[in-house]
């Protein structure tokens, strides 16, 4: 064991700080709360309690927008086509719309109360009398449903692309729902759809016990938003939004992933869709069309993408501009008007001026303020200067001992490459190239640039599909396995060029790292269970402790965005990202490129020490006396070949390693 | 009418409506190819181009269904008011390239498209607010005059639409394969950091490509209006996003799978109005553009766009 470890609780920031701030935000959380159940009884308005039920089916749908477009950076130009199945949903179950025949297989659910047998005229109908309440669940899990039918093909597309794609499918959806009628009654919209009941007493057509209904699923899904967000699914879906292919190499199954986001996001839009319907007991096709989509969008760029209380403070906003404000600012200009005779100003009509603000708005605040009016992330604090100026202390190693790695018996053959060769149309970037390292090894790959270095790497990690040849790691075949199926597997890697996710925390890249080692799915993201926590909290403790690797140069900024972090600690942040995910074997591409000589040497004293833990490391780089001090077999690349194996001072003697260095015709001095 | 008949006037149809699906697909094909932005602006700059040349042609005292001028003062004046609609649009088109895209140009992630759909939105409302919600009617200056193609029937407005986009086509494909400018373009297309190194100035090239773009979408507008004889604030969308598809269906960046695209989407749009029904010719559409997105995402003709690293 090495003899750097150092006790490291000194650098963490205040904990004060974050606790006064959680009570401030509890105090008002609990604020907002009381304001909203009060409104009601201060306003008793019915138009007015109207409008702010209207407000809260927007906040729900920007919610649920939110999940798709803030957290995951998937743009969803056809949100509202979920919005309409939801809607639908309930509307056709509680409506007259559909009267199949009576017959005696109906009895079972007629006996659930879900349908009731009706006589129209002297011939038995079904009448489905599905319930609000059941449908509300119901509904949503329908337009997830819908989400992973739409996302399944899509997802893969790049993202302006899917933007299109969704924006096909927002067509589809109401000119399908136009044209079915026998279904949907058409244009002419469902009618007569069930008020919802509860205790016996339906809701009717007073707009209170609505306007309750929506404040309680808006604190439903801004609970279930928040604790999606700040779990191993939330961290998914930003690193996702940040860097699709890093997040694919850290172990994140892409598709699964934005599937979820789609899916969670279509979910919301139903259970809005069916409240809606509810609410309004009509639907119609219009009601669901791009300009719908658009608004909420709107909504959630206003508020701040990303950001929870942004996204429903944008809808509230937009709500009581279209509501409230304009008709009001409307009668302030006729009455001026009316004062001073101008028949022009008598004319003016704001309320169709919406869509007008709404463009402006959507231009404005994407040209000058692009995190909205809540941004998601707030600045953390600079470092203090004691602690920008901190005694630089060498990291240590203590517990790594949970490293994949421990479990490995060092001598055996870890990875073994058989004539992988790679092709991008006529150019051949790897040629049959072979390649064996034992387990506990240091293996150097070098050779002049374009020598297919970093092709090597990503055909090994999954990222890119070899033409011919096969990988075997720890005795299972690997060749074309998916990249994050690959990290699971026990390989880790770097990438020449750092693909961290900027605008997540240190602490958060690293946590990121750790997702394929991670259980916690959606639903248990949402309750929090004991096991989540746990989960969580060991997650956290791994995470400081590799970061502890390198002492005091990260652990003070556990909270900083890495992309404010400097070139060399965004290197150590990133090989503390793959060691998170407990590799057997890391990939370190260039690790000490761009470094000063006293940090190259520190780092490669730490990648010495993580390989005497028993990690075995393939690493390229350019430093030779970097690789002669930790490799014990190099093998040299050049134009997709091998040309050379064997101990760095071997490898410095070929003539044809020589050669390929210094250039072809010159004869060497 | 005969059954071959029918199909054959449903193509001559679908070739005019292939036309402006064509003009206006360039638009999105340049922009796209060069800057991998998806311009939801050009929807409507496209409308707003119809508009213009309505003006335009009102303003030279052609309105309604009358035949006022024939001979050359009718070509001149619809000359003009193409040239005056192409250079206006061009230039609405570089107006919005210069003060809401280029800030954002290097902005990661889905800015510059969320913001052209906000400019997208502003044209439509200015129309809406400014014209009025009603369907304007376009003038029709041409003459009455048809051809009789077994047993379908050509108009001239028709051959003159063809002919003139096909002109335009053409010049623009002359343009980017063959001068300075559009070697720039191409350069820029394939790889931007590249060109700038090797001295091409980006931002002339992002301008030039939404002036033609913007131009042809005008001239797509005003045929539009001659077409249909009308023309209305909300022709952008519909227009806008076949035209979409038929960008990717020929390869989106690809000037001639534009072209082609855009006649296909025209064809099928005629065909199927004809041979399905017309409330399912844009589930039709918009189905192709999913399909085409998912299974061959580079198109019929065309090659990848160059993914940004």
């Amino acid at each position: 064991m090495d003899t750097l470890a150092e006790p490291r609780q000194t650098d963490t920031p205040p904990p004060g700080s974050s606790s006064r701030r959680r009570a401030a935000e509890a105090a008002g959380t609990v604020a907002v709360f009381a304001f909203a159940m009060l409104f009601p009884v201060l306003i008793q308005n019915q138009a007015d309690i109207d409008s702010a039920a209207n407000a809260l089916s927007y906040a729900l749908l920007a919610l649920g927008l939110n999940i798709v477009v803030g957290f995951a950076g998937l743009l969803d130009l056809g949100y509202a086509a979920f919005f309409a199945i939801g809607a639908y949903a309930y509307g056709i179950l509680s409506s007259w719309q559909l009267t199949p025949p009576w017959s005696a297989s109906w009895q079972p659910l007629a006996s659930l109360g879900l349908v009731a047998r009706v006589m129209q005229g002297n011939a038995a109908v079904v009448h489905f009398t599905f319930s609000f309440w059941l449908m509300l669940p119901l509904s949503g899990l329908i337009a997830a449903g819908f989400g992973v039918l739409f996302g399944a093909p899509t997802l893969r597309l790049k993202g302006d692309y899917l933007a299109i794609v969704t924006l096909g499918f927002g067509e589809i959806v109401p000119i399908v729902v136009r044209n079915w009628s026998s279904l949907t009654n058409g244009a002419a919209g469902l009618n007569g759809v069930a008020a919802p009941m509860l205790f016996g007493h339906s809701f009717g057509i007073d707009a209170t016990p609505y306007y309750y209904v929506g404040v309680g699923l808006t604190v439903l899904l801004i609970f279930v938003s928040i604790r999606l967000r700040d779990s191993r699914i939330g961290r998914a879906w930003m690193a996702i939004r940040e860097d699709e292919v890093a997040a694919h190499a850290m172990g994140i199954d892409r598709t699964r992933t934005k599937l979820l986001a789609f899916a969670v996001g279509a979910g919301f839009a139903g259970m809005t869709g069916t409240y809606y319907v509810a609410k309004l007991q009509t639907a119609t096709p219009d009601m669901f069309n791009f300009n719908v989509s658009v608004m909420i969008l709107v909504m959630v760029v206003l508020g701040g993408l990303g950001s929870v209380w942004g996204v429903v403070v944008g809808a509230m906003l937009l709500q009581l501009l279209q509501s409230w404000f304009l008709p009001d600012l409307t009668g302030w200009i006729h009455a001026l008007g009316r004062a001073v005779g101008s028949a022009g100003l008598q004319s003016v009509q704001l309320a169709q001026a919406s869509e007008l603000i709404f463009g402006i708005i959507l231009v404005t605040m994407m040209l000058y303020r692009r995190d909205g009016l809540i941004p998601a992330r707030r600045r953390t604090p600079a470092l203090s200067l004691a602690q920008q100026h901190a005694e630089v202390r060498r990291g240590g190693i203590t517990g790594l001992g949970a490293l994949g790695a421990a479990a490995a018996v060092p001598g055996g053959p870890l990875l073994e490459i058989h004539g992988i060769t790679k092709r991008f149309g006529g150019l051949v970037a790897l040629k049959s190239v072979d390649l064996a390292l034992t387990e506990g090894d240091i293996l150097a790959v070098i050779g002049p640039n374009g020598s297919g270095k970093s092709t090597l790497f990503n055909v090994i990690t999954g990222l890119s599909k070899p033409d011919d040849g096969g990988i075997v790691f720890a005795g299972r075949d690997i060749t074309g396995l998916a990249a994050h199926l690959v990290t699971r597997a026990g390989v880790a890697r770097t990438f020449q060029n750092i693909r961290l996710f900027p605008e997540l925390t240190v602490l958060e890249n690293v946590l990121v790292g750790e997702h394929c080692r991670l259980r916690t799915g959606p639903l248990r993201a949402v309750l929090r269970t004991p096991g989540t926590r746990r989960e969580e909290r060991e997650a956290r403790e791994w995470a400081a402790e590799v970061l502890g690797i390198f002492g005091n140069r990260l652990l003070p900024r556990l909270s900083q965005p890495v992309r404010e972090l400097s070139y060399a600690n965004r290197r150590r942040v990133e090989i503390a990202r793959a060691i998170a995910s407990r590799p057997r074997l890391l990939l370190l591409d260039e690790p000490t490129a761009g470094m000063n000589p006293a940090e190259t040497l520190e780092l490669a004293e730490q990648i010495g020490s993580l390989n005497r833990l028993g990690l075995s490391i393939l690493l390229i780089e350019h430093k030779l006396d970097v690789v002669t001090q930790l490799a014990g077999k190099v093998v040299v690349l050049d134009h997709g070949e091998k040309i050379a194996e064997g101990s760095p001072r071997e490898v410095r003697q070929n003539e044809q390693v020589l050669r390929a260095y210094l250039g072809r015709s010159t004869q060497v001095a | 009418m005969t059954p071959s008949a029918l199909f054959l006037q449903q193509v001559i149809n679908g070739l005019s409506l292939g036309a402006m699906y064509s003009l206006l697909a360039l638009g999105f094909t340049l922009v796209y190819g060069i800057l991998e932005l998806i311009n939801f602006s050009h929807f409507n700059v496209f409308m707003v181009g119809s508009f213009i040349a309505m003006w335009v042609l009102q303003f030279f005292g052609l309105s309604g269904q009358q035949v006022i001028l024939t001979g050359w003062p009718l070509l001149g004046v619809l000359g003009a008011a193409l040239l005056i609609t192409m250079l206006a649009t061009g230039l609405l088109g570089v107006g919005i390239e210069r003060f809401s895209l280029r800030p954002l140009r290097n902005v990661p992630g889905p800015v510059a498209m969320i913001t052209t759909i906000g400019i997208s939105y502003i044209l439509f409302n200015v129309i809406l607010l400014t014209v009025g919600a009603e369907t304007k009617n376009f003038p029709n200056p041409l003459p009455m005059v048809k051809w009789h193609v077994g047993g379908a029937v050509v108009e001239l407005r028709e051959v003159l639409i063809w002919a003139i986009s096909l002109v335009l086509m053409l010049l623009l494909q002359f343009f980017v394969q063959r001068s300075r400018l559009g070697k720039a373009m191409r350069a820029t297309a394939q790889d931007p950091e590249a060109a700038r190194m090797m001295g091409v100035e980006v931002d002339r090239v992002v301008i030039t490509a939404f002036f033609l773009g913007s131009a042809l979408a005008g001239a797509g507008g005003m045929f539009f209006g001659l077409y249909y004889n009308f023309t209305s604030f909300l022709i952008g969308y519909t227009a806008g996003l076949r035209a979409f598809t038929a960008a990717v269906l020929g390869g989106i960046g690809s000037v001639p799978g534009a072209m082609v695209g855009g006649v296909m989407i025209g064809l099928i749009e005629s065909l199927s109005g004809q041979y399905i029904a017309v409330r399912w010719s844009d589930v039709i559409i918009f189905s192709i553009l999913v399909l085409i997105l998912v299974f061959r995402p580079a198109g019929l003709f065309g090659r990848l766009a160059p993914t940004k690293s």
